[in-house]
């Protein structure tokens, strides 16, 4: 059997169970819905907690226990409070102690290290892990993670600001629930350019030669520079991907491109080793609080929006512990503690106001709380089907060196 | 049973913690390797065993860029390291009297200190804005925009400097039996310094140069870290690629190929040098001998 062969059953699987049927056409006409930013972000307040059919009897929906006494949340590098302040408060009032594990620095890294778990139906002890949204996919397509039961969530489905509610992988939020979202733009170092960097072809400047480093994160990457090519990448073909790829490859190879990098490009650009880069918002707003030149700046020709989801993977130990935690997350009171720490853009309705009181210039920073002239310029890199992921990946990973 | 057949066999009892421990940390990690280098497929779909040959011949063609550069890489650093440690291993044998072991030790106090942050402490001392740079700027040794860090040049430079030791220790150990008696007699016979060095020193010397050269060679080939943090991709070694094949891309079957190539290579290397510098020098043999 070949593994295309197993992909194909899988879908066959899909398809013909009625109700996930149901929920695939759906995902289909939301995919359809979305073919702009906003309008996907935007598409305001199609509520959804009644898309699942509750108490349908779905043999993959969590089901209610006891609340356990340990919960295993494996999570990225500095994505909640230095104190871990949200997790002791959840031990209060749930007497539930949480194994905080800081394992997660790629997407695909992480899939590769729990990909044979999974598939066993074994969670590795896991019971929360965060991906980003095209990881999210992948791991509902290969059935890799529970299904909520909405009673155990109520207030997460309330709380969850509007345009986060129908993303196309995941229409009725039934298996995945935002961590933090956040941009992927161009970083630069006030003091060191010629200008205010405006276009991605700064990027591209010789002026700035061995100055510039990307991500590793192929879409925010891979993203940024087709949008500056005149592509949308929320449209964009496998072959306009591949041409921004090339251009990146050639600024590699040329020493334009110091170097790809997942979170520690914020040590080069703090020691000035690099100038102009792409990198995440949360990471400068943080940056720029210790040094006033470095700034985010979203680029004309549009920034990358991205988010990272809340799973329950299958197998995992305490699966109504874990939905209990998310519903926790999502009090405004306890969402605004880990936003002030982490500044990224907050997915919990009613924060703003608290942040306003406490640390207004938190809430108004767009990068946290963005208005709708901020989103105009965003783009979600569009669902990749899986044979040209492969495509595009393979050839970034060569341009990267891996 | 006869206290002949105990005798016979104690040999290989005592053998048997040894080979035990080889057979479950080495033999079958390896046959596994091999295995899994042989399988088809994908992440997503998982992988198939399926005698697919083919993952090395495209490993080669892929990556021989990185292959030719790691063991370019490679041996000028451990032309570096001779250079750098025959001098030394040569002043703390024959001056370091009664500073020889302080001056030992100075020699792997780094290994005190992890790998990883030596080669991090290395990043903010080449760093673009530091005192190296700046200072090497201002004499006008580098260029208004040159520059340290993320170059060629500093990658094979902090291969030297992790390694440095494994070349430094066997040079000391086999300059350190050479019997000064055999110096005198060369002097004795109207030898000049120079030509007791070459004739009597250096050859007495060889197995050290043999062993450090392997020791400093076989692991730098195989390094990911020292190009990882202070090259670019435009650097990156067989080791980088190894490393973000099994770790980053899960591509598991090419980074065992790439992994089997490697070891295929070396152990050809380690053969051929061997057999052009002697066994005995390889094991280190030849200075007692004499």
């Amino acid at each position: 059997m070949t593994p295309n062969d197993d992909l194909e059953r899988r879908f066959e699987r899909m398809l013909h169970d009625p109700l996930t049927r149901r929920r695939l056409m759906k995902r289909g006409a939301a995919g359809a819905l979305s073919l702009s930013a906003l309008s996907y972000l935007a598409a305001c307040g199609t509520r959804t907690g009644g898309v699942i059919e509750s108490g349908s009897g779905d043999s993959d929906m969590i089901k209610k226990t006891k609340i356990s006494d340990s919960l295993w949340f494996s999570n990225w590098p500095l994505y909640i409070e230095e104190d871990r302040g949200t997790l002791k408060e959840f031990q209060e009032e749930y007497g539930t102690e949480i194994k905080y594990v800081e394992e997660i620095n790629d997407n695909t890294e992480f899939f590769g290290k729990v990909r044979q778990q999974y598939e066993r139906g074994d969670s590795g002890g896991r019971d929360i892990h965060v991906v980003t949204d095209w990881m999210a996919a992948r791991m509902i397509r290969l059935g890799y993670v529970q299904r909520f039961d909405p009673a155990a969530i109520t207030t997460a489905q309330q709380n969850l600001i509007d345009r986060l509610r129908t993303p196309p992988f995941d229409p009725g939020r039934d298996y995945s629930m935002p961590w933090q979202s956040g941009f992927g733009g161009i970083i630069y170092r006030k003091d060191k350019v010629k200008r205010e960097p405006k276009s991605v072809d700064d990027l591209f400047d010789p002026d700035y030669k061995g100055k510039v480093t990307m991500l590793t994160e192929m879409r925010d990457t891979v993203g940024v520079v087709a949008a500056g090519m005149g592509f949308d990448p929320e449209t964009a073909t496998k072959d306009e991907f591949l041409e921004a790829i090339a251009r990146i490859g050639e600024a590699s190879d040329s020493g334009q491109i110091r170097g790809f990098t997942g979170n520690e490009y914020t040590k080069d650009i703090t020691k000035g080793d690099s100038w102009v880069i792409i990198g995440w918002s949360g990471d400068a707003v943080q940056l720029e609080a210790d040094n006033p030149n470095i700034k985010f700046i979203s680029p004309e020709t549009g920034v990358h929006l991205w988010t990272d989801n809340m799973q329950i993977p299958v197998g995992a130990p305490h699966a109504y512990t874990a939905e209990k935690f998310i519903d926790f997350v999502y009090r405004p009171e306890v969402q605004a503690d880990i936003a002030e720490y982490v500044n990224y853009i907050c997915p919990v309705e009613g924060v703003q106001e608290i942040l306003a009181k406490r640390s207004p210039e938190l809430a108004n920073n767009q990068l946290i709380f963005p208005d709708d002239a901020t989103l105009e310029k965003a783009f979600i890199f569009r669902q990749l089907r899986p044979e040209e992921e492969r495509e595009i990946d393979e050839a970034f990973q060569k341009v990267i060196g891996a | 049973m006869s206290a002949r057949i105990r005798k016979a066999g104690l040999p290989y009892l005592l053998l048997l913690p040894g080979l035990g421990w080889l057979a479950v940390f080495f033999l079958i990690p390896l046959g596994y390797t091999a295995f899994e280098s042989l399988k088809a497929g994908t992440l997503d779909t998982g992988f198939i065993f399926d005698w697919q040959f083919s993952n090395y011949t495209d490993a080669i063609s892929d990556y021989n860029e990185q292959f030719l550069r790691s063991f370019e890489y490679a041996a000028l650093a451990t032309i570096a390291g001779l250079l750098i440690g025959y001098p030394l291993a040569y002043f703390i044998a024959f001056r370091g009297g009664k500073w020889r072991n302080a001056m030992l030790l100075a020699v792997i106090a780094p290994f005190f200190v992890t790998y990883l942050i030596r080669t991090l402490s290395w990043e903010t001392i080449l760093s673009d804005s530091g005192f190296v740079v700046d200072t090497l700027k201002s004499v006008g040794i580098l260029g208004e925009d040159g520059r340290l860090l993320d170059t060629t040049f500093s990658v094979i430079a902090g291969i030297t400097y992790n390694f440095l030791p494994f070349m430094i220790l066997p040079l000391y150990a086999s300059l350190e039996r050479v019997d000064h008696r055999l110096l005198e007699a060369g002097y004795d016979l109207y030898g000049r310094r120079r030509d007791v060095f070459l004739r009597v020193t250096l050859p007495l010397s060889m197995p050290g140069v043999v062993a450090g050269s392997l020791l400093m060679f076989i692991p730098a080939a195989g390094d990911f870290i020292n190009a990882e943090l202070l090259g670019t991709p435009n650097q990156y070694m067989i080791g980088n690629v190894i490393q973000s094949r099994y770790l980053e891309i899960g591509d598991y079957p090419t980074a065992a190929a790439l992994s089997f190539i490697l070891m295929a290579v070396m152990l050809a290397i380690v053969l051929i040098w061997a057999r052009i510098a002697g066994t005995e020098a390889l094991l280190g043999t030849e200075g007692e001998a004499r």
